[in-house]
């Protein structure tokens, strides 16, 4: 029985949130503190021929000027290739190239423009498909000697990653195949857009020769050893302490404001300095979803057994790697979706461009791949006339289903969530009749596996403090998702105490104990496991202690709810009686616990293969149904049911909040977000253009939580942050497919699109110059 | 944070002191609810060395049922013609186009006079107030004239006022027996509140079984929102059957120049044309037949 | 610069500010009162709307030299003495919020929706709420916490 786990509690911000009172990176405000502005570079590629900085240097309140000759370091977690001030060339629109700080923003905004760069413009990459041409210009024509990590690039290319894989003989398979059907996806790239945006506050500290940060992020050790690999200082030097984090999803996990305002607080004297992007910085200089291009040849047996695929994947990393490296190779074997396939080839390449840089996105590539994927699954079922859902479940994993790699599936139910999302919207029944004659409705659903980084590994400490208070130290920052929460109910049930007896801490590098990043839907299984180790531990600490207090046999205590009691007898002392019964000597139980995947039985695959496997997978199914205009293209979705398998929901109402969201930005993303961009540069420059759903846009929307058992998991708990967003657009595209006959194979699905689609009409490409 | 750039800054309290301020400096803007203005200023876009805030001035704000027209003073905002009574009741295809000018927040601070003095090609007023046959009151130290709304843009946020001139009402005429009159736009998300891809405002005057005069008005396909004649013309002396609105309609998208920029294709934006002005034309008949009722 | 008396949140304010300060300015650094946010500067996000004559606006489009004596409400004036008040506490139990960056506007937007109209339609909610962008999505939550203040548990 657990008082906790599995219950609605509220959330443990709750009341910060709702006050105004939480501190987000972006309200930080030290004494003597200056704000940086950062001059972008206006052209997709260009050699800086000279830079002047003499007028801005005298003007009002300014206190430096940094260029990326000042400040000359490159950093990257894959491939060391990233400046954090353009270096003699600029890479893609927006990239940093001078930075200013001043007294005010105002004064350092006003300075940017007395800087005076003259540019010479180079040849540019500016699609992906170009950047495989034998004649394109190289983006970075010394990325072999960079320093990188093991994986495989080519050289005197702009290919970056490339990754293959194979097993059984896919041509074989295509041979033996009733039917093979071939199509080439595209995915766009989608912005974050996390309200709050990209902020630092940086401090130099002269005694450390260090710096202290102020951050919003979702991996503090991982950027922090980003900061301490680029400067070849020891890790010592450098602290970043994190609040709360106004949204990430995936963005928040590199240096991005934090460039900018490290490079001016070496030259500030001590004065810590703010650097904050604006929405259009932060839409077309952090980063963005990567985007691809992906080729899918499938075969298939005419009952509907897939027999083989093959899989061509493109991917833009833009002008920089990021952390996209993993992308390309962790998230591109997702491509064969959540079905026993027996036959597989992948190539999976990526590639530098004059573009904006990618990176990490909710579902780390499992979005781009689980649209093609999806998306060819109805077409095949089309063609066999077979129903979509049934093609699904023929092929579906099930529990005890090798993986690519041989790791024996485990704790999944991909089954109830195809059945359960499809029940809910009336799969199989008719849809009504639309209201007018100029409507068509249609049903369609997608599904979906993605894995967490494995290994990876999470250490914390618990200490009870002697007024019976439970402080979990951790580094898995509040970004939204509910960590703290879950956290919290997890340790007030191993260890047995009021859940608001418990606090998740801040995280604070020079203090806090390691942690992988709060990405890849890791944190409550990762930390969760470690908060479960060193709570026992605390638990047991503390019944021991009782135990010699009271001369009771400590098989006899137990501990709930903050009250020890003797079994038979009932309550004999409270954690806090007991605690404080030492007085001013002191008594603090205290345990650390560090909790890895590597080692579990459960990874074991074929030799040399347990790289692929994942501690456990995530599988989800989205339905919807929506109603399209057949004479302006526009889709109004009616209803999404969203049914993910997470294992063991620890907080419903926190479950619930990642899948609507999930489901929310998968629409978003999928139907409006576009950053229109032309010959490198964003035709966006905010929220009036780049739209976000809000509101009006949204369907009914059931989440679904289905609940499997996963034997290594803390209280059966997985994840749900990143695949909530990852079916949603195949199951719109498919309903699509289904309300009108038109298959739309790129993204996004604009009503222009749309429109076109249906009449056959290929849409003008005329200029695209802005209209006001 | 994006912040504004320096600016003197003055709050006169009559007409002829504003327009002596704007007369007075080539470089001055005058202020009313801010929304397109402080953008432009943040971005850069624009960069005026004085801003001459409107809003003290009494007497520009306010809806009045004035006789044979409506009185909107010039400040009044987005907000309040939508909630208006008056406006509700005389011009509903007014009121329609305010209520989804933008977002809620926006529409509180935006006014119509700065709506109309913006002179957005994608402008959600403009286009019925073309079609209801409204004028602006324009004032400036020599005096007052009235502008046609039709007759008020010149391109992409140049209108025909002087710099030193500020519109300061807006006047509807009240509608005639028989008419009808509708709004609507295609926004980037489908409906809601987005700038308009495509605006589309009609109005229909039926005598009888017949169309005795009608105005077609398009927005967001030209460098100001467009009148399309030779659609009116289609209607004119017509019965409003399915197939003469959409013979308009399609001579209302034959009328339609845009361009494709970020938000839509030309092309797009021709077809939507006209499944947009023969929706409205719809609706402005069986507004019109309501009214003759 | 400009002298001016901002009221806010009940209390009389003397500032001195630039011409070209903003409300939003103004109220995050001149009186730290950082609840309200900038997403966007443009009007579009809503992050930084508060209450000026008991309505939503957003703070980035207004001058603070312009409210001299209007009523600004904000995030921080909604609780008493630490007590939350009914809206905060509908938004508390049905978890309407995530990351919580808008969470100060669009409560001050569901305030103000409810002291105009206190059993508004759905799309009277969905208009009003509308102008605050929620990338995590937490509107579905949010439309059940104000329904549930309407109508009791669960909502309608």
């Amino acid at each position: 029985m657990t008082r906790y786990v599995g219950r609605r509690v509220a959330r443990l911000d709750a009341r910060d949130k709702v006050t105004g009172r939480a501190v987000f990176g972006s309200d930080v405000s030290l004494p003597g503190m200056l704000h940086g502005a950062v001059l972008r570079s206006p052209h997709p590629h260009a050699r800086i021929v000279a830079i002047d900085i003499t007028a801005a240097r005298s003007a009002p309140g300014v206190a430096a000027v940094v260029t990326g000759r000042d400040f000359p370091y490159t950093f990257g977690s894959a491939i060391k290739d990233q400046p954090f001030l353009a270096i003699d060339r600029v890479r893609y629109v927006g990239e940093p190239v001078v930075a200013v700080a001043a007294a005010t923003e105002a004064q350092a905004q006003e300075a940017l423009a007395a800087l005076h760069i003259d540019y010479e413009e180079l040849p540019a990459v500016l699609e992906m498909e170009d950047a495989l041409d034998p004649e394109a210009p190289l983006v970075h024509p010394d990325l072999e000697h960079y320093e990188r990590g093991s994986h495989e690039i080519v050289p005197g290319t702009n290919i970056n990653t490339i990754y293959r894989y194979a097993r059984g003989d896919v041509e074989e398979g295509f041979a033996a195949a009733d039917l093979v059907v071939e199509h080439t996806f595209t995915a766009h790239a989608v912005s974050h857009a996390a309200l709050e945006t990209h902020v630092a506050v940086a401090r130099y500290e002269p005694a450390a020769d260090g710096y202290t940060l102020w951050v919003s992020t979702d991996r503090p050790f991982q950027v922090r050893n980003e900061l301490t690999t680029a400067l070849g200082i020891p890790s010592n030097r450098v602290r970043l302490i994190v609040g709360y984090v106004g949204g990430s999803f995936g963005g928040k996990n590199t240096l991005i404001a934090e460039t900018a305002a490290v490079a001016l607080a070496r030259h500030t004297g001590g004065r810590p300095v703010r650097v904050e992007l604006s929405r259009e910085e932060d839409l077309i200089a952090s980063q963005l979803r990567v985007p691809a291009i992906l080729t899918l040849k499938t075969g298939v047996r005419e009952d509907g057994l897939l027999l083989a695929r093959s899989a061509d994947i493109l991917w833009d990393s833009g002008a920089y790697t990021s952390n996209t490296v993993g992308v390309a190779i962790r998230g591109a074997q997702t491509v064969f979706g959540p079905y026993r396939i027996p036959h597989l080839r992948l190539l999976s390449q990526q590639v530098y461009t004059n573009r904006a840089i990618t990176g990490s996105y909710r579902g780390y590539g499992t979005t781009q791949v689980t649209w093609a994927c999806e998306s060819q699954m109805d077409v095949i079922a089309e063609r066999l006339g077979m129903d979509p859902l049934g093609l699904r479940l023929k092929n579906g994993y099930v529990e005890g289903d090798p993986y690519l790699n041989g790791q024996i599936m485990h704790g999944i139910d991909l089954e109830a969530t195809l059945q359960r999302a499809a029940a809910e919207i009336g799969w199989g029944e008719p849809a009504p009749d639309p209201p007018e004659p100029h409507l068509r409705r249609g049903k369609g659903l997608a599904a979906m596996i993605k894995p967490t980084a494995t290994p990876t590994s999470s250490n914390v400490v618990v200490k009870v403090e002697q007024d019976g208070q439970v402080a979990v130290l951790c580094a898995a920052p509040e970004i939204g998702g509910g960590q703290d929460t879950v956290l919290a109910q997890m340790a007030a049930d191993v260890i047995g105490v009021p859940l608001d007896a418990v606090a998740i801490s801040t995280t604070d590098t020079a203090v806090s104990p390691f942690n992988g990043p709060v990405a890849s839907s890791r944190t409550t299984y990762h930390v969760g496991n470690a908060i479960k180790q060193a709570g026992e531990e605390v638990r047991d600490g503390v019944l021991d202690l009782a135990s010699g207090v009271l001369g009771v046999d400590v098989a006899r205590l137990d501990l709930d709810e903050g009250v020890i009691s003797e079994h038979g007898v009932g309550p004999r002392i409270t954690l806090a009686e007991l605690l404080g019964s030492f007085g001013f000597e002191g008594h603090s139980i205290m345990a650390e616990a560090r909790f890895t995947t590597a080692g579990s039985p459960l990874l074991k695959a074929e030799p040399g293969m347990e790289w692929m496997s994942s501690i456990f997978w995530m599988l989800a199914t989205h339905a919807v149904e929506l109603e399209v205009d057949i004479e302006t293209g526009v889709v109004r979705l009616i209803k999404v049911a969203a049914a993910h398998d997470v294992g063991r929901a620890i907080n419903p109402t926190t479950c619930e909040q990642q899948i609507e969201g999930g489901v929310i930005m998968g629409l978003s993303n999928a139907l409006f977000e576009d950053l229109a961009v032309r010959e490198g540069r964003a035709g966006v420059t905010g929220f009036l253009d780049y739209k976000l759903a809000t509101m009006h846009d949204l369907p009914e929307i059931v989440p679904i939580i289905v609940e499997s058992d996963h034997s290594e998991a803390p209280f059966g708990a997985k994840g749900i942050g990143e695949p909530a967003a990852a079916a949603t657009a195949p199951a719109i595209a498919n309903a699509i497919a289904d309300a009108l006959g038109v298959r739309i194979t790129d993204l996004p699905l604009s009503a222009e699109k749309i429109l076109f689609a249906l009449e056959g009409d290929p849409p003008e490409t005329t200029d695209r110059s802005s209209m006001i | 944070m994006k912040r504004l750039p320096p600016f003197a800054y003055f709050e006169p309290a009559t007409v002829g002191e504003a327009a002596g301020l704007l007369a007075g400096e080539p470089g001055a803007r005058a202020l009313a609810g801010g929304t397109d203005l402080l953008v432009d200023l943040k971005s850069g876009k624009e960069r005026p060395a004085t801003i001459v805030n409107l809003k003290r001035i009494d007497g520009l704000t306010g809806v009045r049922a004035d006789g044979e027209s409506t009185w909107i003073g010039a400040l009044t905002s987005v907000r309040e013609i939508e909630q208006s009574d008056v406006v509700g009741d005389r011009h509903p295809a007014l009121a329609a186009a305010a209520g989804v000018l933008a977002s809620l927040p926006i529409r509180r601070l935006a006014t119509i006079g700065g709506n109309l003095g913006r002179a957005s090609p994608a402008s959600d007023l403009a286009p019925p107030l073309m079609a209801l046959g409204a004028s602006a009151t324009v004032e400036s130290r020599s005096g007052a004239r009235e502008i046609p709304v039709t007759e008020l843009f010149v391109g992409p946020g140049e209108t025909v006022l002087d710099h030193d001139e500020i519109i300061t009402s807006v006047r509807v005429p009240r509608p005639a027996p028989g008419m009808g009159a509708a709004y609507r736009k295609l926004g980037k998300r489908g409906g809601g509140t987005d700038i308009a891809l495509v605006g589309s405002a009609v109005s229909v005057v039926i005598d009888g079984r017949v169309i005795i005069e009608a105005s077609v008005i398009l927005a967001s396909v030209g460098p100001t929102p467009l009148r399309s004649h030779a659609a009116e013309d289609v209607l004119r002396g017509s019965a409003p059957t399915d197939a003469i609105l959409a013979e308009a309609a399609a001579a209302a998208a034959a009328s339609a120049v845009p361009i494709s920029d970020v938000r839509a294709g030309a092309a797009y934006r021709t077809a939507v044309s006209r499944v947009l002005t023969r929706r409205t034309l719809r609706d402005a008949v069986s507004a019109a037949r309501g009214s003759a009722a | 610069m400009i002298s001016l008396t901002l009221t806010v949140n009940g209390a009389d304010r003397e500032l001195v500010v630039g011409a070209n300060a903003t409300l939003l300015e103004v109220l995050r650094e001149d009186l730290l009162l950082t609840g309200a946010k900038e997403g966007c500067g443009e009007g579009e996000c809503g992050a930084c709307v508060v209450l000026v004559d008991g309505r939503a606006v957003p703070s980035c489009l207004m001058l603070a030299a312009d409210l001299a004596g209007r009523p600004v409400e904000t995030i921080e004036g909604i609780a008493s003495d630490g007590v939350l008040d009914a809206m905060q506490e509908a938004f508390v139990e049905a978890g309407a919020f995530q990351c919580g960056y808008c969470t100060p506007a669009t409560i001050l937007v569901a305030e103000a929706l409810l002291r105009a109209h206190p059993r508004p339609g759905v799309d009277e909610a969905k208009d009003a709420l509308d102008g605050v962008l929620c990338r995590c999505g937490a509107q579905p939550k949010v439309l059940r916490a104000i329904a549930s203040l309407m109508y009791g548990e669960g909502g309608a």
